[in-house]
């Protein structure tokens, strides 16, 4: 089924390990950011950027009586679709989700040797994901590759511990641990799991269900986030507020990206033999008419009034010189 | 029908002040290569297509679906009448498609992979379909206006194997779009078959038509009604962003069936400025008839987008919501009011009324794509996007091309039909103009 991550937002602290990650692993720049007290609160980058595949954004819950009940983190970056309307929309299979028995089955992944610029898929993204180098003369799309080249193979390629290479199941062991993205990796607390995208779901749902055997404590928000949205997410999130108050959009509907334009072009072939038929039958009607009538002299009697008047107030149609008519 | 060429200097004080234009283009579009777009444009992460989407591609392709109606019109509805269009009409399309292309060549991040669609054949993609039609129909245009060259040239025996070659070509190009599209060999042989079949039916059994093969301007049609529509599916993938005022499923229906209408105002549009720029005659009689087919178009293409919003349960979208205005500009100024302009006698008899409602439903069709591509999107974040004084400057220098680049086609070879010794006009208005024509011209 492929890889994903799961996010527990009720674990994260907000320590932002995994942003530096992201950036040391994929050689990212710094981003000059400012310090933004309004509204977010503390979060930078302000945005996902071409420098920047993934951030913290914070978040402030009330409660009812107006004061801080708990701050909540998210760890945003690409959701890597199970069906992607960014690989749907490119029109040069620039993005490809990962399938099959790669160890980066489940990413979504990008190759700049194909892309044109021409955006689509920064505007097709439901989560608004893709970004651009606007900055560059020849810029990329820039999204977070769920570390695909960490998935595919372990680094560094052939561990030694005290000069000794690394073999059988300590080697097995070591790149089971190194095989996951940056941010799992470094992330202190636990809070993004890595593994198999049904065994997260089943973990999701166990920590759900634990937690309702606890009477008393808080409680998960019953509802695992890209469990279903848009037809299934690699990245999975549980939180215990409202996921539409971190930020979380509710009404992207459970229907995969793709299927929306799948019917306008599945409907492209058959739609050019009907209208080559359609076309093809009219010119056939209106030019044996046309010929008719010209061969029986625009003073046709009956049934032909219409075409007769129409006639008489085109004088300009011809009825000689007709061989030296050209388009 | 005998076309002529228009006399006059190739460079007049008007053309000159258009190639001022371009070179100001010309140097802003050298800045962009240099710097990046973002040193130019004002897009961002947030609004990644602007005004040269919305303006140079997607109007662009809109205002260049004058070629195919007048040509499915004439060739294919057998409505002779109106020929005098056609030629016009094509260079319009062909320049309108040119400035397309290079508009797409300027937006692009990575324009040295432009072709790329060529190899790459993802059939899932809306966009691919855009930039398959964009190739092929750009090729039956080119086609088409082949004769206008090879006349101006006198080379008779290549217009000889013109016709006796396009329609195997045109069912080849059609073949290959189903192929690509479908990526099915069954489908793509399936439609060479079927379009050679066609060709070979309508030579033999439908009395020739000197100078037409009418699988070519088939070809033309239907890959114009394929890439119309498909610049309608490309915002398919947005729901999330547009306003429910404009996604629909229905949207390739809608953005075909407002290129059928603009296509007739543009021909409207672009013959009372020719025959004042060129001091030519105007055709009014078949004038007034286009404005009836436009009329029509936009009735349909009104009650066929206020039903589909109805269906969907979204009529009360336009009272309430921060995009009514926008929608209601966009369809009563746009759409009513020329409709309802033309259904009546007088306008359609008034060259300036014809030439207000043409205006009207041109800027209205403008209208709707911009509000497709960026007013009536909802991004995340703060911020607006409005567009740079450099992209203004680009868009303009790209329209200012395409009109001096019609004023010197229709100069340099046969475009308009001859408006003198061809028999009785149309009516004594326009032979007056015509022994104007005549005395400018010889003068």
């Amino acid at each position: 089924m492929g890889r994903a991550c799961l996010v527990d937002t009720t674990i994260c602290t907000g320590c932002r390990a995994c942003q530096v990650a992201c950036k040391a692993w994929n050689d990212l720049p710094a981003e000059k950011t400012k310090f933004r007290s309004k509204g977010d609160g503390y979060e930078n980058p302000p945005a996902l950027s071409g420098r920047s595949y993934t951030r913290i954004t914070f978040h402030e819950i009330l409660d009812d009586g107006g004061n801080l009940d708990r701050s909540v983190f998210v760890k945003r970056q690409c959701m890597h679709c199970e069906e992607p309307a960014c690989v749907s929309a490119c029109p040069v299979a620039a993005l490809q989700k990962v399938k099959g028995e790669s160890g980066s089955a489940g990413a979504v992944v990008y190759d700049v040797e194909k892309c044109l610029g021409c955006r689509y898929c920064m505007l097709a993204c439901p989560f608004n994901v893709p970004t651009f180098e606007w900055d560059k003369t020849v810029p990329k799309i820039q999204k977070c590759t769920f570390c695909a080249d960490r998935l595919e193979a372990a680094e560094p390629a052939n561990p030694q511990v005290n000069d000794q290479p690394l073999a059988g199941e300590s080697l097995e062991r070591f790149e089971d641990t190194q095989r996951m993205p940056a941010c799992a990796k470094a992330c202190p607390t636990g809070a993004i799991e890595f593994g198999e995208r049904e065994d997260l779901i089943a973990e999701a749902r166990r920590r759900i269900e634990e937690k309702k055997k606890q009477r008393g404590s808080w409680q998960y928000v019953d509802h695992i986030y890209g469990e279903k949205e848009v037809g299934g997410t690699s990245w999975l999130y549980l939180a215990n507020v409202p996921f539409d108050k971190l930020g979380f959009r509710m009404d992207l509907g459970e229907r995969p990206y793709p299927e929306y334009t799948k019917l306008a072009l599945d409907a492209v072939p058959p739609a050019v033999i009907g209208l080559g038929a359609a076309l093809g039958a009219i010119h056939w009607i209106s030019n044996r008419r046309a010929a008719a009538e010209e061969a029986d002299g625009p003073e046709t009697p009956t049934g032909r009034e219409g075409e007769q008047a129409e006639a008489a107030s085109e004088p300009e149609k011809p009825t000689s010189g007709e061989g030296q008519r050209a388009v | 029908m005998i076309h002529e060429q228009v006399k006059g200097k190739p460079v007049t004080p008007a053309t000159a002040a258009l190639i001022l234009l371009v070179a100001a283009g010309a140097i802003a579009v050298a800045y962009r290569y240099a710097m990046g777009l973002g040193a130019v444009t004002n897009l961002s992460d947030q609004y990644p297509w602007g005004l040269w989407v919305a303006v140079d591609v997607f109007s662009g392709v809109a205002l260049a679906a004058g070629s195919f109606t007048v040509a499915g019109l004439v060739y294919v509805f057998g409505g002779e009448r109106y020929h005098v269009f056609v030629r016009p009409a094509v260079l319009t399309g062909l320049l309108g498609y040119l400035f397309v292309a290079v508009g797409l060549a300027v937006d692009l991040g990575q324009p040295l992979h432009i072709w790329h669609p060529i190899i790459m054949w993802p059939e899932h993609s809306a966009m691919f379909e855009v930039a398959w039609c964009v190739m092929l129909y750009l090729s039956v245009l080119a086609l088409e206006f082949v004769p206008a060259v090879l006349e101006r040239l006198g080379w008779s025996g290549l217009q000889e194997l013109w016709k006796k070659l396009t329609p195997l070509v045109s069912a080849a190009l059609l073949a290959l779009f189903v192929g690509v599209m479908s990526l099915s060999w069954t489908w793509a042989i399936g439609t060479l078959v079927f379009f050679t079949v066609l060709a070979g039916m309508l030579s033999r059994f439908v009395p020739a038509r000197p100078g037409v093969p009418a699988l070519l301007i088939i070809a033309g049609v239907i890959f114009s009604t394929m890439h119309q529509s498909s610049l309608g599916s490309v915002f398919l993938l947005m729901p999330d962003k547009l306003d429910p005022l404009w996604w629909t499923p229905s949207l390739p229906i809608n953005f075909f069936l407002s290129a059928v209408a603009v296509g007739f105002a543009i021909v409207i549009f672009e013959a009372t400025l020719s025959a004042k720029a060129f001091k030519r005659p105007l055709e009014k009689e078949a004038l007034a008839g286009m404005g009836r087919f436009l009329a029509y178009a936009l009735w349909i293409y009104l009650a066929f987008r206020l039903g589909d919003m109805a269906v969907r349960g979204h009529l009360a979208g336009l009272f309430g919501g921060g995009k009514a205005p926008l929608f209601l500009l966009e369809i009563i100024l746009g759409v009513l009011v020329p409709a309802a302009m033309l259904t009546s006698a007088r306008v359609l008899g008034s060259t300036a009324g014809l030439f207000l409602a043409a205006t009207l439903v041109v800027l209205g069709v403008v209208f709707n794509r911009i509000n497709a591509v960026w007013l009536a999107m909802t991004m995340p974040g703060e911020g607006a996007y409005v567009p740079s004084a450099l992209e203004v400057l680009v868009t303009a220098s790209l329209i200012a091309a395409m009109v001096y680049l019609f004023a010197l086609a229709v100069k340099l070879l046969p475009v308009f039909p001859r408006s003198e010794g061809e028999g009785p006009q149309p009516s004594p208005a326009a032979a007056t103009a015509s022994s104007r024509t005549h005395t400018i011209a010889s003068r």
